[in-house]
């Protein structure tokens, strides 16, 4: 999934620790993020959120005048931007405090640029989708604000189902989703005993996207674990990427 | 407790052994002096020699000059009386003894006293000896006697008093050392388990209170250091993250810059490769103090470990496992829906050390199998690789020495990380059990046997 439309996004990020907010900047930068906003504390950290009405805040737990979760709290008053923790504790405790507060995602120090890179991409793209509905995989295109599937010319639509299905593994491109994972997201809860339908699923949505159904090469079976889907422009270029590290 | 008793029982034994040696040592001292008495201090002079002698040298017409001296000598009169009972001589009769004697005179003196004098008879073949010893050199029982059957029946009667004092002596003993053990057990109890480090909050009144104040004391002061310990060890993982942060991210900035010389990037990954374990033991130790001083919470909840076998295989996998490595799973088919409960974020940490483990170990590569089994009551989770192994020798060190902080080994922990004690903490929390398998050559299995009852299991086996 192309997430460069991502990075329009403006970010507000919240640290005591100015050596750290230059670091964050930086790679941010880098990596193409145009709009960043910082902070020190809470007080800076409210005032910004409210001026400058980021699309997403990055909030350090422990600040000098209060901690990361009341200034969400306070955020909360006034919008719903998406909110990633960063903290120095590993506790669960807080680890819970953050999600149940309403927190996005959360992500411990000491951390490795890309781990905060994917969690940020991974936070945007649950939250902005609606503004890019386009995967290109190798074949065919997939528009997800249309549910529909463009192969040869042809147009083919999606189920609910199938739409979250190839959703789900679009938002994971090139990485594992266990069949548990799937089954949740397709089914709820308590996804118990649904594997015969889940291949079911599998084999139309196959007989959709892949030019050869036999032969899948961008739905691919990881056995006994789960599936992944290799989109044609990351899918590739991520996997390289990772061996070379 | 129990070597306590031991110890209590022997010595209050001992005790008692001690009072019935007493016992026996007085009663043979009693005889050895008083036959000393009766046999030594008289010896040649005793009533019974006198008598023997002076009647074999005695007749009517008097006694020899010899024996009278010796009569003399020794403060002792004699009389010889005839058949008619009148005296036929006298050695230094005193003057209150008559010459005539009446067959009641001889009756009533011949057990006893004449005129106060303890005297002594003989019957000879015409007639009578009578020594007369002076006042108040032996007292003569003229009273003493026992019916027969008394007599008989003494030896029970000894016998019943020694048995007697052996079973008060045995009843004083039981009795103490109830006593004892029911004062000293709650302590003992505690200091026992102080010694597995767990806190403990003893209550005990009268003469031992103060033993009990010490005990506590020790048991708080010992649970306060390791509190500070536990706190020490968050504390300074806690400040190293935000800086760790940085080196981490800067080096990864630096290696992954395009524009900049090779050599110069080589090097800023290996920063950040070694970062990156830094990071790993800051987390693991931080973890281990937590588990260790029973400081982290156990969040357990039912959870279905198929799916969570499932989910860290795929962690791995999409985490970039390096190309010589590959890992599998096999879960059975029973194991597919089992649920038990435990707390998924601590076995997915344990899975993943194990992992990390093999990974570790094999700088070369090897082939990681996660397999999942279950039983009637447990469930069987098996990290397994096909990688170097170990050595028997290693293999029985990380048995019995899995603590580096237990082992004086310096190198203990260079070999294993904190990685195994992690695990081994995690599988003590849900009150399982582990087993570790290997050879040399033959790859390093590591078997985790979580009872899926946990809770009623757990209070059983422990």
């Amino acid at each position: 999934m192309d997430h460069t439309y991502l990075h329009s996004k403006k970010i507000l990020l919240v640290d005591d620790e100015p050596e750290l907010l230059k670091m964050l900047r930086t790679f941010l930068t880098e990596e193409g993020f145009e709009n960043i906003v910082s902070a020190g504390t809470v007080k800076g950290g409210l005032d910004m959120a409210r001026a400058e009405s980021p699309d997403l805040a990055i909030l350090d737990v422990m600040l000098p005048d209060g901690d990361g979760f009341s200034l969400m709290r306070r955020i909360r008053t006034f919008s719903e931007m998406p909110i990633i923790f960063l903290t120095a504790k590993d506790e669960a405790a807080d680890k819970l405090a953050g999600l149940g507060l309403g927190a996005d995602d959360y992500v411990a120090k000491p951390f490795l640029p890309q781990e905060l890179l994917l969690r940020i991409y991974a936070v945007m793209r649950r939250c902005y989708k609606e503004e890019n509905g386009l995967v290109i995989l190798d074949g065919c295109t997939v528009d997800f604000s249309r549910a529909e599937v463009h192969k040869d010319g042809e147009v083919l639509s999606l189920t609910a189902k199938e739409h979250i299905f190839l959703e789900t593994l679009a938002r994971n491109e090139g990485k594992i989703v266990t069949v548990d994972a799937l089954c949740e997201a397709l089914w709820g809860d308590n996804p118990f005993g649904y594997e015969n339908s889940l291949n079911a699923h599998v084999r139309r949505i196959r007989e959709k996207i892949e030019t050869d159904p036999s032969k899948p090469v961008s739905l691919i079976t990881v056995k006994g674990l789960g599936y992944k889907l290799n989109t044609r422009k990351y899918g590739h270029e991520i996997e390289r990427k990772e061996v070379t590290l | 407790m129990k070597s306590f008793r031991k110890y209590l029982s022997k010595y209050l034994a001992s005790f008692m052994g001690l009072v019935l040696l007493l016992l026996a040592i007085n009663v043979i001292a009693f005889g050895w002096t008083f036959y000393g008495v009766v046999t030594k201090d008289y010896g040649d002079f005793s009533p019974q020699n006198m008598l023997d002698t002076t009647a074999a040298a005695a007749s009517l017409d008097g006694i020899s000059e010899e024996f009278s001296a010796q009569l003399r000598r020794s403060h002792i009169w004699a009389v010889y009386l005839d058949m008619a009972g009148n005296a036929a001589w006298g050695i230094d009769m005193p003057e209150e003894i008559p010459e005539h004697f009446t067959i009641q005179d001889v009756a009533l003196f011949a057990k006893g006293y004449l005129a106060d004098y303890p005297v002594f008879i003989r019957n000879t073949a015409d007639g009578m000896l009578i020594l007369g010893y002076p006042k108040g050199s032996y007292m003569k029982l003229s009273s003493n006697y026992f019916s027969v059957c008394a007599i008989e029946t003494m030896p029970f009667f000894v016998m019943g008093i020694f048995a007697a004092d052996f079973a008060i002596l045995f009843l004083a003993y039981f009795l103490s050392k109830r006593k004892i053990l029911k004062n000293t057990e709650p302590i003992i109890t505690s200091i026992e388990e102080l010694g597995t480090g767990k806190p403990t909050a003893l209550s005990v009144q009268g003469e031992l209170s103060g033993v009990a104040d010490s005990v506590n004391r020790a048991a708080y002061l010992l649970n306060r250091q390791n509190q500070a310990r536990a706190n020490w060890i968050s504390g300074v993982s806690h400040d190293i993250r935000t800086p760790l942060s940085m080196i981490m991210g800067y080096s990864k900035l630096i290696a992954d810059e395009d524009s900049l010389n090779v050599e110069v990037r080589k090097k800023a990954e290996i920063i950040s490769r070694q970062s990156i374990k830094i990071r790993e033991l800051v987390q693991d130790l931080n973890l281990v103090s937590q588990l260790e001083y029973e400081m982290q919470p156990v969040h357990k909840a039912p959870i279905r470990i198929a799916s969570l076998v499932r989910t860290c295989a795929a962690d791995l996998l999409n985490g970039g496992l390096p190309d010589q490595y590959s890992i599998d799973i096999e879960i059975s088919a029973d194991a597919e829906f089992t649920t038990f409960e435990g707390d998924a974020r601590l076995i997915s940490r344990a899975m993943n050390n194990l992992v990390q483990n093999s990974i570790r170990h094999n700088p070369d590569g090897c082939d990681i199998m996660l397999s999942l089994n279950c039983t009637e009551d447990s469930v069987i989770l098996c990290v397994a690789d096909n990688g170097i192994g170990m050595s028997a020798e290693k293999l029985r060190d990380l048995r019995e020495r899995p603590h580096y902080t237990e082992s004086t080994d310096d190198r203990l922990d260079l070999r294993h990380g904190l990685g195994h004690i992690l695990v081994r903490q995690i599988v003590k929390a849900h009150n399982g059990t582990m087993r570790i398998e290997s050879e040399d050559q033959k790859g390093f299995q590591v078997i985790l046997i979580f009872p899926k009852a946990t809770e009623t299991r757990g209070v059983i086996r422990f």
